[in-house]
């Protein structure tokens, strides 16, 4: 619709002077467009018609109507205006579940982002030798799937069959990592591995991207490798770190894996444990109120969370930097 | 001009083809009506293990469709759990794809039913009720309308290492409470236990060992009467509190690995279990122990006075937009009473039409026994306990406070406090009404 108008005009303002001209803005236009075309169809298909979807039966909840004890054997979606997000907003678990991704970011990111940045610099640095060897095996972790990490991790953490709970027992040490107050901690760890390698990259693509010469200029001036790496490398790898960050901070909000794993080991992580379990849970009905209604106004209430945390992030950032 | 429509046309081809693509997505289990010449296909979704050395359910199915040129069915397995199944099928039901026919739990039924993902088939059903045992048939109806019919049963029995037992001196599964307990802090002083606590099923496992002596769920009129507090709930609680305490029972999940490594280690030598556990308990156990364990009937631990409780089982039914709801139940009846094949997927059949043998690898693990003559002995010894539409809610919140009793964070009779509260919202949440 918008490339038939956008053309007109155009198209339009110009045909009285070139006729011609007017024909190839207009191919080129229509040409632009068909070049959007599949990402434009499939980006509406699986992404935005989703979303309006949910952000539509959030408004519904499914009940029964037919009366007797088991309601008639039919569900109704039933309008219910704001009722689902009242649920969500007054719900304990929910804002328990906010309470762990929020603590959880505020740990795990900072300690991985640093940990990145270390290990991206030293593999920058002159003093490390086969380069491609340490970034291929710190990436490595990244490669596996999520959930597989999650299933590994949780063998070295079982109790009863792991080498390092074993290992750590023979030496004395008593170590549980499901206890209440360091599951939490556990889940953080996988996280770390996994991503740790991945955010290194993002740091070395843009350290290798500052130009030797301020390097050189530096060592002329003295500067030592350290100084070098405080006050040259650091401070032009703050976009990247920006970036890192929020890739971060919105990956660990939508904290699943890890936690759906560990429940299998420790049923005491409930299914409201973090908000997009909550969600998924919520949908399949192993919480009540169940059904897609309520379950899309969890979903959409943490989106909004997430982006209020995002934006608040960026302009944080911002201001510190300009200062 | 021409190069234009050229393009349009491509164009629209391009999406045409996309559309195919994205909507071939979740045909797979499509509901084909391809009545052509009267031939019929029927489609069946189940979640039978299908595991290595059983008759796998295609082979079963092939035999059917050898016979029935008109009736052919074809099934698929489901891999995961049942309530993922449940919102498969709510979804497909929705979109018209469902399967003809579903494996659903006696747990489950009445919740699946609410959705509205069920038909009524009683009128082909009554032909057959005299192929399967009362008990289970009547798990498959809903205010005395049939919806399928039932495939197995899963009473709750003793499994213990008789040999390991004797060591101690323990001679008999003791019959009592107190005997257990007793007999329980012995063991655990050898570093053995002879029951398990396992928090991942408190909600299938715990909810059928309370409910042995009298069910949790009434219907009074057209509302819900419902108290999870009951006295069978009380002793429950007591029993597993005591084991605890006296660290006189393991605490492992069922299904974390840890559990099996209890068996394997030999320090678990009795637990509680369903009787379709017998196969996975043999695989759980990696061969410890092979020749030496029986299968017990439960004592009077949980106040249940030598009655047991049901712990899973499942029924096949009709979901709702099945155009031939009569060719799916012929073929059902036939399926269900299969009973050797039936067998080897580790089911204790609900068909009566043929006894049920112990294959001879579960006697040989099982000392010998005739372990099936066991299961059946428990599943006529089944008491009441019907289930709440909805219940899936209500055993998640058991295990997940049933795992607090294990650290000592919370209690064992915490789970049926929470499973009141959670039985009664989740009710109210249906719309169903509920007197309190």
């Amino acid at each position: 619709m918008t490339a038939t108008t956008q053309t007109a005009k155009t198209g339009g303002a110009k045909r009285a002077a070139k006729p011609k001209a007017s024909d190839a803005v207009k191919r080129e236009n229509r040409t632009g467009w068909a070049f959007m075309a599949p990402f434009g169809i499939l980006f509406a298909l699986v992404f935005i018609l989703p979303i309006v979807w949910a952000i539509y039966s959030s408004f519904f909840r499914q009940v029964t109507t037919g009366g007797g004890a088991y309601g008639g054997g039919e569900l109704v979606n039933k309008f219910v205006g704001f009722q689902n997000f009242q649920y969500v907003i007054t719900s304990g678990a929910f804002w328990a579940g906010v309470g762990r991704v929020v603590l959880y970011t505020l740990v795990q990111v900072p300690v991985m982002i640093i940990a990145a940045l270390a290990l991206a610099m030293l593999i920058d640095s002159y003093i490390v030798k086969h380069i491609t060897a340490f970034r291929l095996s710190y990436f490595l972790p990244y490669a596996i799937p999520g959930v597989v990490a999650s299933i590994i991790w949780v063998y070295l953490y079982n109790g009863q069959i792991s080498p390092i709970v074993k290992g750590l027992a023979a030496l004395g040490i008593k170590v549980d990592f499901f206890a209440d107050n360091v599951v939490l901690g556990s889940m953080a760890n996988i996280t770390t591995w996994t991503f740790t390698g991945y955010n290194m990259l993002i740091f070395l693509a843009a350290l290798q991207a500052i130009p030797h010469d301020l390097y050189e200029a530096a060592r002329i001036d003295g500067a030592n490798g350290f100084q070098i790496a405080m006050k040259i490398k650091l401070p032009n790898v703050r976009a990247a770190a920006l970036l890192a960050m929020l890739l971060s901070i919105v990956g660990t909000i939508q904290l699943f894996n890890e936690p759906q794993v560990m429940s299998i080991s420790d049923p005491s992580i409930s299914k409201s444990y973090t908000p997009m379990m909550m969600a998924l849970n919520t949908s399949q009905g192993t919480l009540t109120p169940g059904g897609d209604g309520p379950a899309s106004a969890v979903a959409i209430v943490m989106a909004l969370i997430a982006g209020v945390l995002a934006v608040v992030y960026t302009l944080v950032e911002r201001k510190v930097n300009a200062e | 001009m021409v190069s234009h429509n050229k393009r349009l046309v491509a164009a629209l081809a391009a999406v045409a083809a996309m559309g195919m693509g994205l909507a071939g997505c979740g045909s797979d289990t499509a509901n084909t009506d391809s009545s052509d010449g009267g031939k019929v296909t029927i489609t069946y979704m189940h979640r039978l293990p299908d595991s290595e050395g059983m008759t796998l359910v295609n082979d079963i199915v092939a035999k059917w469709n050898k016979e029935h040129p008109d009736i052919q069915v074809k099934a698929t397995k489901f891999d995961g759990k049942a309530s993922e199944m449940i919102k498969k099928l709510e979804t497909d039901v929705k979109s018209g794809e469902a399967p003809d026919l579903a494996q659903v739990g006696y747990a489950e039924l009445p919740e699946v039913f609410t959705k509205g993902l069920l038909q009524d088939v009683t009128q082909y059903a009554e032909q057959y009720k005299d192929h399967f045992a009362s008990g289970p048939y009547s798990l498959v109806q809903v205010d005395g309308k049939a919806y399928g019919l039932p495939q197995d049963t899963g009473p709750l029995v003793y499994f213990y290492n008789k040999a390991e037992f004797e060591k101690l001196g323990i001679t008999e599964v003791p019959k009592t409470q107190s005997e257990f307990i007793e007999a329980a802090k012995k063991a655990a002083a050898a570093g053995k236990y002879i029951m398990s606590y396992q928090p991942d099923e408190a909600g299938n496992m715990i909810s059928g060992l309370a409910g042995a002596s009298g069910g949790w769920y009434k219907v009074k009129g057209s509302s819900w009467v419902v108290n999870t507090e009951t006295d069978g709930s009380k002793a429950t609680a007591d029993f597993y509190q005591q084991l605890l305490d006296a660290k006189a029972a393991t605490t492992n999940p069922r299904w974390d690995p840890s559990f099996d490594a209890s068996i394997k280690d030999g320090s678990l030598i009795g637990t509680v279990a369903a009787a379709w556990e017998a196969p996975l308990f043999m695989t759980s156990s990696g061969g410890t122990g092979s020749g030496e364990w029986q299968v017990a009937q439960l004592g009077d631990w949980f106040g249940n006075g030598g009655k047991t409780g049901p712990d899973g089982g499942s029924a096949v039914a009709v979901l709702k937009n099945s155009k031939h709801p009569k060719e799916a139940m012929e073929f059902l009846d036939w399926f269900n009473t299969q009973v050797p094949d039936l067998v080897s997927q580790g089911l204790v059949p609900a068909a009566t039409t043929e006894d049920a043998e112990t294959p001879s690898e579960w006697s040989t693990f099982f000392g010998g026994q005739d372990i099936m003559k066991e299961f059946k002995t428990a599943n006529n010894n089944m008491g009441d306990f019907t289930y709440m539409p909805g219940f899936s809610a209500v055993a998640a919140k058991m295990n997940e406070t049933a795992a607090k009793a294990t650290d000592g964070s919370g209690k064992v009779a915490d789970i049926f406090s929470d499973a009141q509260t959670t039985s009664v919202d989740t009710l109210k949440n249906l719309g169903l009404s509920v007197s309190e």
